[in-house]
């Protein structure tokens, strides 16, 4: 799902961001990013989403190789991967309904669709009752599940989350958390850049360590149960977002990998 | 999701070209609505550039509406080219009377009059007041005339100035007189005006660019953020560019409309002097307004106008602006 190969990054004021990183996340996998900041959790995703080229080395994601995406062919790359922010980047002037919408406006799905699955996105959020709230009048959790909820709308097989838990308590990340866990396990991949230690020590995921550039550790925990990658195919999933309201269609559904044959390539 | 398609763009399963095309309608009509909304969120301030696009619309096209009655009006003065014969002094009434009805089927012709020298000599000593000295005369010094009025086609100074050398050699005739120096005057300014007209349009066109330009990118700036989002939630340049060049629509179409207003109101106010200093004149002159056809063309020209502006604005903003 995510490949870096000898990846450097140097901005333009000579700022070395990201030094010979290699890296690879299988697809269905979960993983976390951390790291004091400055570290260069942040570049890492930059350069994943392409907010950011790399300097040297190659970033592949879904199979494409990003070095040779055009500017024009950005939206394109953009729509396959699900991005939450630390300060959620909602749209404060429209509803909660139209702020998830928007991945499925710009998309071109029809309206009947639309209402479908941001109904369904918001359901599983738990945000079904505030649709017609504008994000100004919900807390803080509650604004970081509607970026949830805009990044998964979509069904991306991608997902980055930037310090999602870092403006909220522990409960309310512990929350959040069992949110990605839930979309793991239907076969989603995702890469959380955090730096809240006591959080991660609970998670029992892998965990990518960075320091100056460079990627220090890279940490499989070991913990029965855990998803490292593709053993969830075997697991049957009881997930409500993706399994009803006739959502089948969402993330290859169940059968990751075998269906469409994409995931494959991982 | 097809992630290996050949365009790479992930629309799912779901979206067909006709769903598509019809998302894309309702998106416009979204868009459309989105667009307004955000003219009348600031009224005032809004209102501020229509009138100021209305405005520098006005001029060049209230300068055209007087340009079009000026041009109705020295055609309403044909009489200016009218032409002068000054026969032989020693033609006969009879030869007279033959080259005015040779000259009535010249084709150019629309009508001659024909004055004999006794006739203008009575007009000539009752309206100069030497009445006494010509009396004293022995014979009429006064030459047979005849004035001949070109059709309204060939009224131009050219071809009447060709009529002219065209009489000049015709037997009998002493002497061709035409009056064109004002009339070529008149269509000289008439003409400096018409170009006048086109620069300041020209002019103003361009001004009205910069000022929906300007607005839209003070816009696009207020929505940085906004455009950020959409942009990593994978909006296409198209995408966020559609609502701006709604903006940009609005105003050419509220400035178009305004424009027509204040032209109008102008007209009604300048017809009633108008008509009374024509009265004076005995002419029957009223300025003639925008018809209708006049009037859609200008609320067309000023949606275009805005179209553009914002066009050419939104284009080169929006790329500058990248999430962060």
């Amino acid at each position: 799902m995510i490949q870096f190969a000898q990846v450097s990054k140097r901005y333009p004021n000579g700022q070395d961001a990201l030094r010979n990183v290699d890296l690879e996340i299988k697809s269905g996998e979960m993983a976390f990013l951390t790291g004091h900041s400055g570290a260069g959790k942040s570049t890492m995703l930059k350069l994943i989403s392409l907010m950011e080229r790399a300097t040297s080395g190659q970033v592949i994601i879904n199979g494409k190789n990003l070095n040779k995406v055009k500017r024009r062919k950005i939206p394109a790359v953009r729509r396959d991967i699900g991005m939450i922010f630390q300060d959620h980047r909602l749209l404060f002037d429209r509803s909660v309904f139209d702020n998830v919408a928007l991945p499925l406006m710009i998309a071109g799905y029809d309206h009947r669709e639309i209402g479908r699955r941001v109904r369904a996105a918001l359901d599983k959020v738990g945000l079904l009752s505030k649709e017609k709230n504008t994000p100004i009048m919900l807390s803080g959790g509650e604004q970081q599940r509607v970026g949830i909820a805009r990044a998964v709308v979509n069904k991306p097989p991608l997902l980055l989350a930037d310090e999602p838990t870092g403006n909220l308590d522990p409960e309310l990340s512990a929350e959040i958390m069992k949110l990605f866990e839930q979309f793991n396990q239907v076969g989603v991949s995702l890469l959380i850049a955090s730096h809240d230690l006591s959080l991660l020590a609970q998670m029992h995921y892998r965990t990518l360590v960075m320091k100056e550039g460079r990627l220090v550790q890279d940490q499989i925990d070991d913990s029965p149960g855990i998803n490292h990658g593709e053993e969830f195919h075997e697991r049957d999933s009881d997930m409500g977002f993706f399994t009803k309201d006739g959502l089948d269609d969402l993330p290859d559904e169940n059968s990751v990998g075998d269906s469409s044959g994409h995931h494959d390539e991982y | 999701m097809s992630i290996d398609s050949p365009s790479g763009a992930s629309l799912n399963e779901g979206a067909s070209l006709s769903a598509r095309f019809k998302m894309l309608l309702r998106l416009h009509k979204i868009e459309a609505k989105r667009g307004l909304n955000d003219l009348l969120d600031n009224p005032f301030s809004n209102f501020m550039t229509v009138l100021v696009i209305a405005i520098a619309l006005a001029l060049p096209a209230g300068l055209q509406i007087l340009l079009d009655n000026g041009k109705t009006l020295s055609q309403s003065w044909d009489g200016a080219s009218r032409i002068s014969l000054y026969l032989d002094i020693t033609s006969s009434q009879s030869q007279t009377e033959q080259l005015a009805e040779s000259l009535r089927k010249n084709p150019a012709v629309d009508r001659v009059n024909v004055i004999h020298p006794d006739q203008a000599l009575k007009d000539f000593s009752a309206r100069s007041g030497f009445a006494d000295a010509l009396a004293e005369l022995d014979s009429n010094p006064l030459p047979p005339t005849l004035v001949i009025q070109p059709k309204a086609t060939h009224t131009s100074p050219e071809i009447s100035e060709q009529l002219l050398v065209e009489f000049k050699v015709l037997p009998g005739v002493e002497k061709a007189q035409l009056d064109l120096d004002w009339v070529r005057k008149l269509h000289a300014l008439l003409e400096l005006a018409e170009k006048a007209a086109s620069a300041l349009g020209l002019a103003l066109g361009l001004a009205v660019l910069l000022i929906v330009g300007n607005t839209i990118r003070l816009s696009v700036q207020n929505r940085r953020e906004e455009i950020e989002v959409v942009k990593l939630v994978g909006a296409t340049d198209a995408f966020i560019r559609r609502p701006f060049l709604y903006t940009g629509f609005w105003y050419g179409l509220f400035a178009g409309v305004l424009c027509w207003l204040i032209l109008e109101i102008s007209l009604i106010w300048l017809d009633d002097p108008v008509t009374k200093l024509a009265g004076l004149y005995q002419s029957e002159f009223s300025i003639n307004g925008l018809s209708l056809p006049q009037s859609l063309q200008l609320i067309g020209v000023s949606c275009g106008l805005g179209l553009l502006g914002s066009w050419l604005s939104v284009g080169r903003h929006i790329r500058n602006i990248e999430p962060r």
